[in-house]
């Protein structure tokens, strides 16, 4: 094992910065239909029920002050030890105080015994040394923190509710509960071989399910068991086999299990640059990461998860076809309209914003990764049916129409359209994969003749106007004199360009010159129309991974890759981007694409050298 | 009023709503497609379920035919502008309960409102009013019923002739 280890733990006294932790200092507990995220200190900062697309109960995250959190931590100074419990989504954090040893282990439950609540956050607090003095203080602020929160008590239970939805806290062996103006709190001891339990129980447009301290202790054993199992049966076991197994745990957070979509993160507004205005709401699932995320499904042996995204994506396009939005929400509807919430902002980074409206803007290479995505789907033994063959024709044959066409490009650049070279290999991969298809009688092959014709003229178009001379490398656009950490991409998706990957492996070396810092890569250097700047988007360090490994540089694509990996926080979990300098996490978190990003590096080197 | 005017009216009912709703999909105003729905509860092979679906689609819009041709009896009274307001209930009854609640709950590959990462459904369940299929699902859905109950209430009224 080479790097830090996915489940090391890190013994320090957690801190915060007006309110705020650091995003690196969060871990994510999950049940498949939300996510919240648990702090070094305790506490609960964000959890938007019932989905993880809905508006937030926890939203500390992005208003210290109003947005609401779940604290549960020693009264004295204490230091912290975290860590998932191995191969398992559940987290369990160490306090140690001067007095005394605690562990509270933090989960959201599987719905696997009894009858269970709609959602069911729970958090118990065992004795381990001495005794040591915790509070424990529950307050909830649904819609965003924009509507009025009634606290009161149902059958003795302490309850908040607002409109449709409400939220029990049951507690046994964790003091006596009392209702205050701002929440529900509570104080006890634990001493050793104690167990406290703080479950809270969710309701939804149902109501208030008030469980019993046995069953909740059922459905935790199981759900530990449950993930357990899951991981049992995935394949990867190589030299990154802790970092791949997290990630794959991570993406598993990130699937919405009623519909198989997978978000690109928990989380909204967390930003590009603390105090900026990059802040976008990723609980939307793009296209551009499809064929990746099958990919990533595929190489770790999840073929029900594979499956399952697959026809989400088929389903979702169907109502755009044979145009697809660059983004769906989870439940398949298209729309994403954009809006603002008065929130504070994550250390002030404002706006915070929900819906994206980057969905309705034109990129070209999302419709090479749908037929990729389809290449991968049936080469793995997937059978397409009828309807979704024709409209993957139709895909094909949209994209001989559109390929000429100027985009928005993979970033969602909000700069004036322009012919951007990723764009335009990712239209070449897709006519090239819809000939494959064609051949093996998977989709119709009457426009094959024009698809293979159309993807000679993009090559040519690639290869003269968006090669330069001068940099011996593809551009970002025709003309430009900056590169683009996106043209990684197409190598790792199989972009030929009958160049015998020479040219691939330049524009390569060009961005390592040009975006890296350190072992980090920044996405691009030019204009985006956008104020402000970002961090390095960490996916692109496993892409060039990824590349490197596929371009015959074995030796140092290893040497990156450990690199990477030890750049994961405590529990092995990553965040969109990192400040290159103080290696501060950015941006949503954690981040759907670098965990895909990972797991397809690592087996693509596991691939190359032949292990 | 005859039960055979009742299973004529149900037939011709059942083909114009099928084939309405499959317009509705052709148009992209909606992604329900119930025989698929029905279908898959028996086969996870997309060709086949498709195809039985149709046929447990057409039993099932002769079933309902007799459903309504029992309040027609009840009411003793029978006509198209009945039939249209039978279906507007039966319409609501289907994207509020029937296909919301009660078909993912028996359906062995739909999702319900439980499951969670333990489960690895293969279709999304339709939501409240049917929602996740289209914003405009309900309104199809409310569309296509009034005239498959305007055709059975018209169907027996004719047979009463």
């Amino acid at each position: 094992m080479t790097g830090r280890p996915a489940n090391a733990t890190r013994r320090a006294s957690p801190s915060r910065r007006d309110g705020y932790a650091a995003i690196g200092e969060y871990a994510a507990i999950g049940d498949g239909r939300t996510v919240a995220l648990v702090a070094r200190d305790g506490r609960v900062d964000w959890l938007c029920l019932p989905e993880l697309d809905s508006a937030s109960a926890f939203a500390a995250l992005l208003d210290s002050e109003r947005g609401g959190s779940f604290r549960l931590a020693p009264d004295d100074r204490y230091t912290v030890e975290r860590r998932y419990l191995p191969e398992t989504n559940v987290l369990e954090t160490t306090f140690t105080t001067a007095d005394g040893v605690v562990r509270v282990t933090d989960a959201l439950l599987l719905p696997l015994a009894g009858l269970p609540p709609d959602r069911e956050l729970v958090r118990r607090v065992e004795g381990i040394a001495g005794s040591v003095a915790l509070s424990w203080s529950v307050e909830p602020r649904f819609g965003y923190a924009n509507g009025e929160t009634r606290l009161g008590t149902r059958a003795g239970r302490p309850t908040a509710t607002a409109g449709s939805e409400a939220l029990a806290v049951n507690c046994w062996g964790a003091g006596e509960p009392r209702l205050s103006a701002g929440g529900i709190q509570g104080q006890f001891v634990a001493g050793v071989g104690d167990q406290s339990l703080i479950s809270l129980s969710v309701a939804h447009a149902t109501p208030l399910v008030l469980t019993s301290r046995r069953e909740v202790e059922e459905r935790l054993a199981k759900t530990i068991a449950f993930w357990r199992q899951w991981v049992g049966r995935r394949r990867y076991g190589g030299r990154w086999r802790d970092a791949v197994l997290r990630s794959a745990l991570a993406l598993k957070l990130l699937i919405y299990a009623p519909s198989g979509a997978i978000a690109a993160a928990a989380t909204t507004s967390l930003p590009e640059e603390v105090g900026g205005v990059r802040n976008w709401d990723y609980r939307y699932s793009w296209i551009r990461d499809s064929s990746a995320t099958l990919d990533a499904l595929l190489r770790l042996g999840c073929p029900a998860e594979a499956e399952a995204f697959f026809w989400w994506l088929m389903h979702a396009s169907q109502l755009t076809h044979p145009r697809l939005r660059i983004l769906y929400r989870l439940n398949g509807v298209p729309r994403s309209p954009e809006r603002e919430l008065p929130l504070a902002g994550y250390r002030g980074s404002r706006p915070v914003r929900i819906g994206n409206a980057a969905g309705g803007q034109e990129q070209l290479d999302v419709y090479g990764h749908v037929l990729q995505t389809a290449w991968l789907y049936c080469r793995a033994g997937g059978r397409l049916d009828r309807d979704a063959a024709g409209r993957l024709a139709a895909t094909a044959d949209l994209i001989c129409e559109l390929w000429r066409h100027e985009d928005s490009g993979i970033w969602e650049v909000r700069s004036a359209p322009a012919h951007f070279t990723e764009s335009k290999m990712m239209c070449w991969l897709g006519l090239e994969r819809a000939g494959r298809l064609a051949n093996e009688g998977w989709i119709p092959d009457d426009g094959a003749g024009r698809w293979q014709r159309e993807a000679e003229e993009v090559r040519a178009f690639v290869n003269g106007r968006c090669w330069s001379e001068q940099y011996q490398a593809y551009m970002r656009f025709p003309g430009a004199d900056e590169t683009d950490a996106s043209l990684l991409l197409p190598t790792l998706l199989g972009y030929d360009d009958g160049t015998g990957g020479e040219r691939l492996l330049s524009t390569a070396r060009l961005i390592q010159d040009n975006l890296s810092r350190g072992s980090l890569l920044y996405r691009y250097r030019g204009g985006d129309g956008l104020p402000g700047v970002e961090g390095a988007f960490v996916a692109c360090s496993f892409w060039l991974v990824d590349a490197l490994a596929r371009l015959g540089q074995l030796g140092e694509a290893e040497e990156l890759m450990d690199r990477m990996v030890g750049l994961a926080n405590d529990v092995g979990l990553y965040a969109e981007e990192m400040e290159p300098e103080g290696g501060d996490f950015l941006g949503n978190f954690p981040q759907g694409l670098v965990h895909l990003a990972l797991i397809n590096a690592a087996a693509t080197l596991e691939e190359a050298s032949g292990r | 009023m005859t039960i055979w005017g009742a299973l004529a009216g149900g037939f011709v009912g059942t083909l114009v709503l099928t084939t309405g709703l499959r317009a509705a999909t052709e148009l992209r105003l909606t992604r329900i497609d119930l025989p698929f729905l029905l279908g898959t509860a028996f086969s996870p092979d997309r060709v086949r379920a498709r195809a039985m679906g149709y046929g447990l689609h057409f039993v099932a819009g002769l079933a309902f035919a007799c459903v309504y041709y029992a309040v027609f009896s009840a009411v003793d009274e029978a006509s198209w502008w009945l039939g249209a307001a039978l279906g507007l209930v039966h319409a609501l009854f289907a994207a509020t309960a029937l296909v919301n609640i009660l078909l993912p709950v028996v359906h062995p590959r739909m999702a319900t409102p439980f499951s969670a990462a333990d489960a690895t459904p293969l279709l999304e369940p339709p939501g409240f009013l049917l929602l996740n299929y289209g914003a405009s699902t309900p309104v199809v859905m409310v569309i296509v019923h009034l005239v498959y109950g305007a055709i059975i209430g018209g169907a027996v009224s004719l047979s009463a002739q």
